[in-house]
């Protein structure tokens, strides 16, 4: 029985897919963790207070999603509320986490996919024919790399700005954030956005044709069939500090909507032998999380050129939309969401009234959610005598992967034949798993 | 141009974000092997290679052996790749069993039986320490621009006051919300091992009001020196700034937070390696 193995890159992490075929059938095709890392392990007698500096390690990429959760987390342990001002900084945070991870998977991680090149670093060894756009020059491509470095910059300075460390955050603690933002840094930071803006704008409508060129070459939009979806945002103005999880019908109608601390009885878990990373299904349904999910629930972004935007997509693709390449243009609604949103909450004081309540810190359980950009991200903690006696780190990626092997799984059909493997299957396989974005640092956490 | 590659071993790809931010290189080195960002499956010969995360699976293993010898020059890149990082945190007696337990998967790279740093396997010729090294850090590391200045400590970056009149008496923790601007986090009770963490970070956590957890390691005077001399300092700092008793300092000293980076010592988890040179290390 051939097996085929494709190392992935672009990608946060370790990972490869791993494709069984007999006679021209396809067995299986498998998306593999291959690392581990064992954070439910190491924080395991840590004071429950070092918690919000230690996690966020688990992950470069979303170490802010995780610095919130855990704040959060404790904050529901100890009963304490943050003050609004709070909110709002850590709102901040999170944007600057959006705007940062989806200018990084649109730009970074998938344009080379429209180009047909192995990198915007590295633009002269083609690995796939031209897409015919005329861009895929090595100058251009260069360009558009220090355009997208420049858009990606505004979410790390925002993230400073909001959290102090710009990969690992410090400044949201139990009880509110170590500081407010005065009016000079903000006024900063808002010129920064603005400039950002129109270049994302303008790189996302090049990549928007570009999507729309790649499709017609290669005549499909991947995996289109219906699915579940699941997010932990309002349906207007996503504010990805997270309030209550949704899960979406794959016919577009509301079927559930419940706490963190109820998850458990609507995902059910599950580990494989192949995968340092498991998997979770909703009552046992294909489910899918990150971009595609929130924007196929959004009725309104709530910021102007969002909405164009947003607009433009439900007219183009209907709602729910499905196929998998619309993930990446459903990154760029957000992209421009979140860089409009948070130069709106820059223009508001951010310094002028506490940043943070007292607190008394008590023995417990408690569950913080956080909308990642892959999806809800929730923690759970128990802690005994002030240390963690047990942490449990429910990852987005996870959610996705059942959804990402159904779609290997239709981009090997589609491209594996009885005579032959057709070579157009090693780039299938990769726009497919970054359709998702996934983050193996998180899932194998 | 000269040529430059990544190697990301078990880390959390904060390093590679990290790089990434440092976009000034883009025009000036040519990068050819980074999987977060380039499709290409093996490490050319290279001018300098950045390595990044611990060595933790027996994949790492081969990587890393196989990427060092394609370089001419190797940085470890990181406190993984330094000391393993966080990691060591699973490599406590008790954790371990249990971590190992879930270790065996079919199929899948096989954990080692501890996450290794980097210069355990092969020899590196310069270290960037930090959790991750700040954009500034990474561009000194590739340039080695002559203006490139950095305090000796996180504490000479800081400037924060100290102050005579505020003797805390006991420590209050990392988490208390709200911290007076402009005032030593110590003289507020928090432990901070600013004084004594390397420079070059230009203070960016104790400014907004963390303290520091050490992620740049030991400053020039402890480098090659045991982890109890550091200790030591700390206390002399504790003992001349607060009326914290030293036992409840001893305590905190030790606890994950600030243990996952004390591991940047060589005697601390009782490895048995030589320290590190001072001209060794950004």
């Amino acid at each position: 029985m051939p097996t085929l193995i494709f190392p992935l890159s672009r990608i946060e992490g370790h990972a490869q897919v791993v494709i069984e075929v007999q006679g021209g059938e396809v067995i299986s095709a498998h998306f593999q963790a291959i690392e581990f890392r064992g954070f439910e392990y190491f924080v395991q007698g840590a004071p429950a207070e070092q918690m919000p500096v230690i996690v966020p390690r688990i992950c470069g990429v979303c170490s802010t999603a995780h610095h919130v959760a855990a704040v959060k987390t404790l904050e529901d342990v100890y009963g304490v509320t943050p003050p609004p001002l709070a909110l709002k900084i850590r709102e901040l945070l999170l944007l600057g986490q959006i705007i940062q991870n989806q200018a990084t998977s649109l730009f970074i991680f998938t344009m080379p996919d429209r180009l047909g090149v192995a990198s915007l670093f590295q633009a002269t060894s083609s690995t796939s024919p031209s897409t015919g756009s005329g861009c895929a020059s090595e100058q251009a491509n260069a360009e558009i790399a220090m355009r997208a470095l420049q858009v990606r910059k505004a979410g790390t300075d925002l993230i400073t700005t909001a959290g102090g460390q710009f990969i690992h955050p410090i400044k949201a603690v139990v009880g509110g954030v170590t500081s407010g933002i005065g009016p000079e840094e903000a006024t900063a930071m808002r010129t920064e956005l603005s400039e950002a803006l129109p270049i994302a704008c303008e790189l996302f409508d090049c990549y928007w044709e570009m999507s729309l060129a790649m499709g017609e070459r290669i005549g499909t939009w991947g995996d289109d069939a219906p699915a579940c979806y699941i997010t932990a945002i309002a349906d207007r103005r996503p504010n990805y500090y997270g309030d209550v999880i949704h899960v979406m019908c794959p016919d577009g109608v509301a079927r559930a909507s419940f706490s963190a601390h109820d998850f458990r009885v609507h995902l059910t878990y599950q580990e494989t032998d192949y995968s340092y990373a498991g998997q979770t299904s909703y009552e046992g349904e294909v489910m899918r999380a990150n971009s595609l999910a929130r924007v196929n629930m959004a009725r309104r972004m709530g910021t102007p050129r969002a909405d164009e935007y947003l607009t433009r997509f439900h007219e183009a693709f209907g709602q729910p939309a499905h196929a998998i390449m619309l993930f990446d243009l459903a990154r760029g609604i957000e992209l421009v969401y979140a860089l409009e949103r948070a130069m709106e909450i820059l223009a508001e004081p951010l310094d002028h009234e506490d940043t943070a309540v007292p607190h008394t810190p008590r023995d417990g359980e408690g569950y913080g959610l956080v909308e990642a950009p892959r999806g809800p991200l929730i923690h759970h903690y128990r802690i005994e005598n002030g240390l963690i006696v047990q942490a449990e780190f429910i990852i987005p990626t996870v959610h996705n992967a059942l959804a990402i092997e159904r779609a290997l799984r239709v981009a090997a059909e589609r491209y594996i034949t009885a005579e032959r493997v057709d070579m157009e299957l090693e780039h299938a396989v990769g726009r497919v798993v970054r359709a998702f974005d996934p983050c193996i640092a998180c899932a194998t956490h | 141009m000269r040529q430059f590659a990544v190697l990301q071993l078990s880390g959390c790809a904060g390093c590679e974000v990290s790089l990434l931010n440092a976009e000034a290189w883009v025009d000036r080195y040519k990068l050819v092997y980074m999987p977060l960002v380039i499709s290409a499956y093996d490490v050319p010969e290279v001018d300098v290679l950045l390595v990044s995360g611990g060595v933790r699976t027996d994949e790492d293993l081969y990587n890393l052996r196989r990427a060092a010898r394609r370089a001419r020059q190797l940085v470890a890149v990181g406190t993984c790749a330094i000391s393993g990082g966080v990691a060591n945190l699973g490599d406590r007696d008790e954790v371990r069993e249990l971590f190992l337990a879930e270790a065996e998967r079919r199929h899948l790279p096989r954990l080692l039986p501890r996450i290794r740093p980097v210069d355990a396997v092969v020899t590196v010729d310069r270290y960037l320490p930090g959790c991750p090294p700040t954009p500034e850090l990474f561009m000194a590391v590739l340039f080695t621009p002559t203006d490139f200045k950095v305090g000796k400590t996180v504490c000479r970056e800081c400037g924060r006051k100290k102050r005579r009149d505020m003797r805390p008496t006991h420590l209050i923790g990392f988490e208390q919300g709200e911290v007076l601007p402009d005032v030593c986090l110590i003289n507020q009770g928090y432990l901070c091992v600013g004084s004594s963490t390397r420079g070059g970070c230009r203070a960016l956590c104790t400014r907004p009001g963390h303290p520091c957890v050490g992620c740049r390691g030991p400053s020039d005077t402890f480098i090659d020196k045991l982890s109890s001399e550091w200790f030591t300092s700390i206390q002399r700092v504790f003992a001349a700034m607060t009326d914290i008793p030293a036992e409840e300092i001893e305590t905190a000293l030790r606890s994950p937070q600030l243990a996952l980076f004390l591991f940047q010592f060589s005697d601390y988890a009782g490895t048995g390696r030589p320290p590190r040179p001072k001209e060794k290390v950004l």
